[in-house]
């Protein structure tokens, strides 16, 4: 699906969010949307998926202007899976409510696309460790084979290793499902691994945008900035 | 000139808090007129209100007969009016003890859970992952508790009621001499059903603002640890102020 958003702004009281933001997610690609905290970005992520409204301007879903939210798959950032039921009535928690029975054998295909076997089926959230939980999440987040997938944060806090791992699935995953994938990350490695192309926002606006694979060699000041502060976060 | 100018401030927060709040209960009306029952969900949710609250009320029931056959015994033996502690017991039970003192528990039992659980689940994304997968939040997160708490509520005082005279009846005979028979009559033949009625009508009153402040205070508590523990404070001290006012003028209407 290509998501087409021209002269987006978002106003909360008197803070302009986002403003005048034209940008295009292409169709089976992986866009990564980066910048500081409190840019804008998951507020940007939040107008896309529909949850709120936009003041001005619009986005188009392979040019319609609604599109059926079961469309979309969304990953937070810390897995946001529901405590009280089980990992099996987490991932299929839409066709549970929509009072169907029969979902044993996808939710296990769901857990084995992640890389979980069926032991998890029964257990809760508080039963598994982070880095499970972020691959249930992922679980949930393809059950319904969505066209657009939203990746908040994929990789923070797991060590390098599940890093590597949530990665390499994502890009797995995206590539089998042909699915569109729009991540927000301050992980450089991770944008320059899963990502094909790439908006940089700064005060609720658009200030680069290209190719990921050409985004260290980018001449914008501030992307610079922002890259060199990433870095020596993570080294320190 | 600053004082006047957070005077100012207090007033609209408290007014603006007013307004959500109407709009909240507005909202819910709203839902239940044309609803979607997640029903597995709900009727676990009752379940597990009802299972929980049971042992609580019921030993508030109890205690409570116990000590007002006590109290009532001392101050009614001075004047040689023993004899009318049955018919104190059931009708301080029924019409005013019984809801009050149900309503009281639960909030602090079943109000401070639901509110603690809501800002949990908006603190850690939860309530957002239910709009991403098209559930909507409202349905299945505040109509479930507000319609299990307001219905377990008749059913709560109605313990509370059967088990507090039942504890002025152990206290009255075992300890204080009563014939059984009689305590047992003297109960029956001065308790009508509006005395019954009007604690139930008020004990479902109750459950209403107990569930509705306690998923308003979660569904718009703060962000981080201090959020959820605000959230679940104001919910319990609101819930528990808004009984007692609303006791009174219901006791006004009843009267």
């Amino acid at each position: 699906m290509e998501i087409k958003i021209e002269k987006l702004s978002k106003k909360f009281g008197d803070n302009h969010v986002l403003k005048d933001i034209n940008l295009v997610i292409e169709k089976n690609k992986s866009t990564i949307i980066l910048g500081k905290s409190g840019c804008g970005k998951s507020v940007l992520l939040k107008l896309i998926y529909q949850l709120i409204k936009n003041d001005e301007g619009s986005i188009l879903y392979d040019k319609k202007s609604f599109v059926d939210i079961d469309k979309f798959g969304m990953l937070f950032q810390y897995g946001a899976l529901f405590d009280s039921l089980t990992i099996a009535e987490n991932i299929a928690f839409g066709e549970i409510n929509e009072g169907k029975n029969n979902y044993r054998n996808k939710v296990i295909n769901s857990l084995k696309e992640v890389g979980l076997s069926a032991d998890i089926y029964n257990k809760y959230p508080s039963e598994i460790s982070g880095g499970m939980k972020k691959r249930v999440a992922l679980a949930r987040a393809i059950y319904k084979n969505p066209k657009v997938i939203f990746l908040d944060e994929p990789t923070t806090g797991l060590d390098p290793i599940n890093s590597d791992m949530i990665n390499e699935l994502i890009i797995r995953i995206i590539r089998k499902k042909k699915m569109t994938a729009v991540t927000i990350t301050h992980d450089i490695q991770s944008a320059l691994k899963t990502g094909d192309n790439y908006f940089f926002l700064n005060n609720g606006v658009v200030e680069d945008s290209g190719k990921c694979t050409s985004m260290l060699k980018s001449k914008n000041k501030l992307l610079d900035e922002f890259l060199l502060g990433v870095k020596k976060l993570q080294k320190s | 000139m600053q004082f006047i100018e957070s005077i100012g401030k207090t007033a609209l927060n408290v007014i603006r808090a007013i307004g959500k709040l109407v709009i909240f209960i507005c909202l819910f009306f709203q839902f239940i007129l044309k609803p979607k029952f997640y029903l597995k969900h709900n009727s676990k949710y009752f379940i597990e209100i009802f299972i929980s609250s049971i042992p609580i009320i019921a030993l508030t029931g109890i205690f409570s007969g116990m000590v007002l056959a006590l109290q009532s015994y001392t101050g009614f033996s001075r004047f040689s009016a023993e004899s009318a502690i049955p018919n104190i017991v059931v009708l301080t039970l029924t019409r005013e003890l019984g809801p009050v003192l149900t309503g009281l528990m639960i909030s602090a039992r079943v109000g401070s859970a639901i509110a603690a659980e809501i800002a949990t689940m908006r603190v850690t994304e939860q309530i957002d992952a239910l709009k991403t997968l098209n559930t909507n939040y409202f349905n299945y997160l505040v109509t479930p508790r507000v319609l299990s708490l307001t219905l377990a509520m008749p059913i709560f005082v109605t313990i509370v009621d059967f088990i507090g005279v039942m504890g002025g009846y152990v206290v009255s005979v075992y300890r204080l001499g009563f014939n059984e028979n009689m305590y047992l009559i003297n109960t029956i033949d001065f308790l009508s059903f509006s005395d019954y009625l009007s604690g139930v009508i008020k004990a479902t009153v109750f459950g209403f603002i107990i569930s509705i402040i306690s998923c308003y205070n979660g569904l718009y508590s703060e962000k981080g640890a201090f959020g959820v523990g605000s959230a679940t404070t104001n919910a319990v001290v609101l819930s528990s102020i808004l009984i007692l006012v609303f006791n009174y003028f219901l006791t006004e209407i009843f009267f």
